[in-house]
């Protein structure tokens, strides 16, 4: 019997106007019956030009030099568009990153599962619906039928990409092509998806493409892992295999990026002073107001809190992870210490208290910096990089000799040519851009930087690099950090503490050694095992063993 | 500037619109100079004529030279177009920008009027104006300027509430930097930009929109050359000569289609990221 | 959509009619010269003056004239013509009858153009009709109704002689002359706000044919027909409501230079010819019917957009 797909010296380049770049070089991959293939790579490595090979949706200027893609022994290459149509969603399916934009907000989610199954089996849309609600409550939807009526709006991030799983397995394709399905989730999320998967996987004996940045996860929910490095599948192996015995260099490199909680790359935490840098005492940002109109009625809601009376403290030196999901309050908390959000209780700062924004002078603003998620929206886009690092030289002054050659310092700080002084930030790569935002930071001496997310936006060895870079920095100027992250086998590597916040409230803050012995709080747990680690370990998705079951959607503080 | 006409350059409605307003530029300064006639001399024997080697393009009820009449035109209607759009274009500037800054209910109050202003159709609002000033070219770029006023006003204040949110500008407030220094360096920069492009755009409606208000006799008044009077006062004789009405009708679409085709030119070519 | 978003969105349209009535009477009232002297002419005098203005209650302060007038406006009294002598809200009222006559088939033929045409350009983006459309639009959008006008008439009443030059006649006298009439008042509007919507119609369904949602539906397998039918068009035409009810303001400007050229008499005319005679209760009356009527459009075009547009919740 072939395998259900087999794609063999498969070759795709793109024309433009300065010679065709080659995306895809000699690709030769086969998934068997019942088998998940995990495909690993960085932006532009060509897994998503291959994804989008395999379901013939090129771009007018893709060129197909030679190669051949076979479905169960059929060649793709060759079919007229009418027949690639009627293969799509039957035969092979597919399963995209965001289901926030994949899904069309102006129809409901059971009309959207219901045409595939109308279009491709024939079936009534009476028949059609029937079917589609059986097929929701097959990915674990609650309340299925209510589910149906439903606006992509109306439901949750994994609510609907249980949708677009279902959407994918609704006329059992003998392949399904996974891009990054649990990227855009949050952390518990991703992991009840995951387990999802396995179980579908494991059911329907479908063949399974599993893309991913994320070396970690795919070890763990494919049978074999193909490593794509610039067009080129650099090594393939079994998924137990990738870890322990990998032979590519490029596999080997993204290896040692991976972050691996049980590798420490910081340092002893300080010894406690006595006096920690900063502190916040009971720190509550509510945010948004009331209408008038709303009050009138009688429906003057509870305003929103971003934060409710938190308090940490950050040690001189120290490295303080804060961790947590999206809209857990983590953000807020690092605009409220910069001044961007209003906020009630207190800041102390070296033992002086900071009531509120006009507390902060401009003493503090030097030592307290932040920098952000998205290099792109935090440099200004019509500025040089010149412009941007001598800013906060000429607000707090401290350089010594000319300001052009100061720049170069910082530049030169953070592993940057000096010539770089003349771009525009649009001329840079997504991790130069991060560290001119790192170096903008690191101009004024500070003696406390948040990272908001710096590295999320990142690839894995960029991240790994600019991660380096930070404790680098770290070392050479006794920075304390306040690095808030969602991704928790990175903090589990640098920070000397881990706060962990859910829903605006802080529900733990241990000592990393605590955290590795067993965190105490049921969310802290939760969101540890969610996570794929490494090599191995605890966490295993193993294929074809049942999900422990969902998680409960609330915890207890 | 060299840089922003090259990137003009590369799409054809840049390099199209850029050409047909440089060309219009021209002939507002060096037109009345390269007039073949007197605009004004009347030529009883040469009435309502069509081109010809000595009125390349015709002459009117007057015997005037039409060519001359547009060139010496031009002033007076894209001039003026200009003049009313730069008008309208600042105060809405500043009542967008103010209305940004204040925020809350003041930013709400202000908002909520300027789209109960801008409910009175320009056309309208421009007539009412118009009406309460005076028939004349300056009260009818009066009018036109305060009847753009609140469009630009709208698109000031979400673009600069864009701007606001961006982290850039919260690095710099972060970073302690003064207000004026986040509004000068920061947000100034990247707000221009769209407003630019969007009075380009407005730019083409006001030569439209001033050409009608002369055309329906409450803009420029006789004998000026002004583009929309020649077409009304051509109407009362296309019978005999339809070149009256043809060459100020063209001149008109030419420089709105211009200054239509440099604004969408200019959206491409100000976007830093391209 | 909530019963606190309608309120909300009456209370937002009660605000913008009690400005527009502002501007009117602010723009119209403080004219320079007043109505006595219009009214009895340059040599009236001082006596016959005072008497005028006592009758029209000019002597009053200006906000208690406001406040006179718009109580009349909200029983339907808009004041007497001072160039007739008639009662103006009746004689505006039929005028704008005869505007929404034009104003409707306007849109109903500017939409029979405009959408095929931005869907084809859409669909065959960067494609000879696409280019065509795109260029075509350019001149539309150029062009000054009066301008167009006059054009359309020297071509089909003049030289073809297919059509009449101007006038009007009622619907209820001579049907087919009727519309015989309306027919390039129509064509003249509809010019800029086809080269406008088709523009819009093209923009907004290139953007939403390359949104996620839209490569999912070919992904599944659906056929390009319902990829676009049921997918695209569904999504890129919602805006078109609020696009097509913010250019019946470019429309109302429209319509009434193309009443003056056509010699139809709408309530733009009314509005010219009132102007001219400095009429003042006939100018506010005129301005205040049109803002309001473009006021209820736009208030009509939200709510509803917001009733079919399932993903915004309103407050």
């Amino acid at each position: 019997m072939p395998p259900v797909l087999e794609i063999s010296n498969y070759t795709l380049d793109y024309a433009s106007p300065r010679g065709d770049a080659r995306a895809l070089d000699a690709i030769d991959l086969a998934i068997g019956r019942g088998e998940a293939l995990g495909l690993v790579g960085e932006s532009g490595s060509g897994k998503t030009s291959l994804a989008w090979a395999i379901m013939r949706y090129l771009p007018g200027n893709a060129r197909e030099p030679g190669g051949s893609i076979k479905l169960s022994g059929e060649e793709l290459t060759t079919k007229t568009p009418a027949e690639i149509a009627a293969l799509r969603g039957r035969r092979i399916g597919m399963v995209f990153q965001d289901p926030g934009t994949s899904l069309n907000p102006t129809l409901p989610l059971g009309e959207q599962l219901a045409e595939v199954l109308v279009r491709h089996r024939a079936l009534t849309r009476r028949q059609a619906w029937a079917e589609g609600e059986a097929m929701f409550a097959r990915v674990g939807l609650k309340q299925p039928a209510q589910m149906m009526r439903r606006y992509p709006h109306e439901a949750s991030g994994g609510e609907k990409q249980r949708v677009v799983i279902a959407t994918a397995f609704a006329c059992n394709p003998e392949c399904i092509l996974f891009d990054e399905p649990t990227t855009a989730l949050d952390v518990i999320t991703a992991r009840q998806i995951l387990d999802l998967f396995a179980e579908l996987q494991a059911e329907t004996s479908v063949a399974s493409l599993y893309i991913s940045h994320d070396l970690a996860l795919v070890a763990q929910v494919a049978h074999r892992v193909a490593v794509i490095h610039r067009g080129r599948i650099v090594e393939q192996r079994t998924a137990a295999g990738i870890f322990t015995n990998p032979r590519n260099d490029y596999t080997k490199r993204l290896i040692a990026a991976v972050p691996d909680p049980g590798r420490r790359l910081s340092g002893a935490a300080p010894i406690p002073s006595g006096v920690p840098l900063v502190e916040a005492r009971a720190v509550s940002v509510h945010y948004g107001r009331t209408s008038r109109l709303a009050t009138f009625f009688g429906r003057a809601r509870e305003r929103v809190v971003g934060n409710r009376a938190v308090s940490l403290s950050v040690d001189p030196g120290e490295i303080l992870g804060i961790v947590g999901e999206s809209g857990s309050g983590k953000s807020t908390l690092a605009k409220a210490l910069t001044g961007l959000n209003p906020f009630t209780g207190e800041i102390r700062f070296d033992g002086r208290r900071i009531g509120g924004i006009a507390d902060m002078d401009k003493a503090y603003r030097r030592n307290v910096q932040i920098v952000f998620q998205h290099p792109d929206a935090s440099l200004n886009p019509r500025q040089r990089i010149a412009e941007i690092l001598s800013r906060p030289l000429a607000l707090y002054g401290g350089q010594d000799g000319p300001r052009d050659m100061a720049v170069a310092r910082l530049l030169e700080q953070v592993h940057l040519p000096a010539d770089y002084a003349r771009r525009y930030p649009h001329e840079l790569s997504g991790g130069e851009k991060q560290r001119v935002a790192i170096a903008r930071a690191f101009a004024s001496k500070p003696r406390l930087v948040i990272c908001d997310e710096i590295t999320s936006a990142l690839d894995v060895s960029v991240q790994a690099s600019v991660v380096e870079l930070l404790l680098d920095l770290q070392r050479r100027h006794g920075t304390a950090y306040l690095f808030i992250t969602h991704d928790i086998n990175l903090v589990r590597q640098i920070a000397h503490r881990i706060a962990v916040m859910y829903r605006g409230d802080l529900v733990e803050l241990l000592d990393i050694e605590q955290l590795e012995a067993g965190p105490r709080h049921r969310y802290t747990r939760a969101l540890i095992e969610a996570v794929p680690r490494p090599v191995g370990g605890t966490t295993n998705i193993t294929i074809g063993r049942h999900s422990p079951g969902p998680i409960p959607g609330g915890f207890d503080k | 500037m060299i840089e922003l006409i090259r990137r003009l350059l590369r799409t054809p409605q840049g390099a199209l619109g850029l050409s047909i307003v440089a060309l219009v530029l021209v002939l507002i300064l060096v037109g009345p100079l390269a007039a073949p006639h007197d605009p004004d001399t009347m030529a009883p024997l040469v009435r309502y004529k069509g081109p010809s080697p000595a009125y390349w393009l015709g002459t009117d009820q007057y015997g005037r030279d039409i060519l001359s009449r547009l060139l010496y035109g031009a002033r007076a209607t894209v001039v003026m177009a200009f003049l009313a759009t730069a008008l309208g274009s600042i105060v809405g500037a500043v009542v967008g920008t103010l209305s940004a800054f204040l925020g809350g209910r003041a930013d709400e109050a202000i908002m909520r009027t300027v789209d109960a202003v801008m409910s009175i159709p320009s056309l309208l609002f421009a007539l009412l104006i118009a009406n309460l000033l005076g028939k004349s070219s300056v009260d009818a770029v009066m009018a036109i300027g305060i009847a753009f006023a609140p469009g630009m006003a709208r698109i000031t204040r979400s673009v600069a509430l864009t701007v606001r949110k961006q982290d850039y500008v919260h690095a710099a407030i972060a970073r302690g930097e003064g207000g004026a220094y986040i509004v000068l360096r920061e947000m100034l920069p990247n707000v221009v930009a769209p407003i630019i492009v969007e009075a380009t755009l407005r730019i083409a409606f006001a030569v439209m929109l001033f050409a009608t208000l002369s055309f329906l006799g409450l803009g420029a008044q006789p004998p000026a050359s002004e583009w929309g009077l020649m077409v009304a006062e051509a109407r009362r004789f296309m019978h005999l000569s339809p070149w009256m009405i043809l060459w100020p009708s063209l001149a008109i679409a030419l420089v709105a289609i211009g200054f239509n085709l440099l604004g969408d030119g200019l959206r491409d070519a100000l976007n830093p990221r391209t | 959509m909530s019963l606190s978003y309608l309120l909300k969105r009456c209370g937002l349209t009660a605000y913008t009619l009690i400005v527009v009535s502002l501007i009117v009477f602010a723009v119209t009232q403080v004219l320079p010269g007043d109505a006595a002297t219009m009214l009895l002419g340059e040599n009236a005098t001082p006596a016959a003056l005072a008497a005028v203005r006592d009758r029209l209650g000019l002597d009053a302060p200006i906000w208690v004239q406001y406040g006179h007038w718009l109580g009349g406006v909200l029983q339907g009294d808009f004041g007497t013509s001072l160039r007739t002598g008639q009662a103006v809200g009746p004689v505006m009222v039929e005028a704008l009858g005869r505007s929404l006559l034009l104003a409707v088939l306007a849109i109903g033929f500017m939409l029979s153009l405009a959408l095929p045409l931005g869907i084809l350009a859409a669909v065959r983006r960067g494609r000879a009709a696409d280019l065509l459309v795109g260029f075509v639009s350019y001149i539309g959008v150029s062009l000054p109704e009066f301008v167009t006008a006059t054009l359309f008439g020297l071509l089909f009443a003049d030289w073809l002689q297919w059509l009449p030059a101007t006038g009007y006649v009622p619907m209820t006298e001579n049907p087919a002359s009727s519309l015989a009439h309306l027919v390039l008042p129509v064509l003249t509007v509809s010019v800029m706000l086809i080269a406008h919507v088709s523009r819009m119609v093209r923009s907004e369904l290139v953007d939403v044919l390359h949104t996620d949602y839209i490569r999912a539906a070919r992904l599944k397998g659906l056929s390009a027909r319902a990829v676009l039918l049921k997918h695209g068009l569904r999504n890129a035409l919602l805006p078109t409501i609020t696009i097509v009810a913010l250019d019946v303001g470019y429309l109302l400007g429209g319509v009434i230079v193309v009443e003056e050229i056509f010699a139809l008499p709408g309530i733009g005319r009314q509005l010219i010819v009132a102007i001219e005679a400095r009429d003042l209760p006939a100018i506010q009356a005129g301005a205040l019917i049109m803002a309001a009527t473009y006021s209820v459009v736009n208030f009509a075009a939200d709510v509803a957009y917001a009733w079919l547009d399932k993903r915004i919740q309103y407050d």
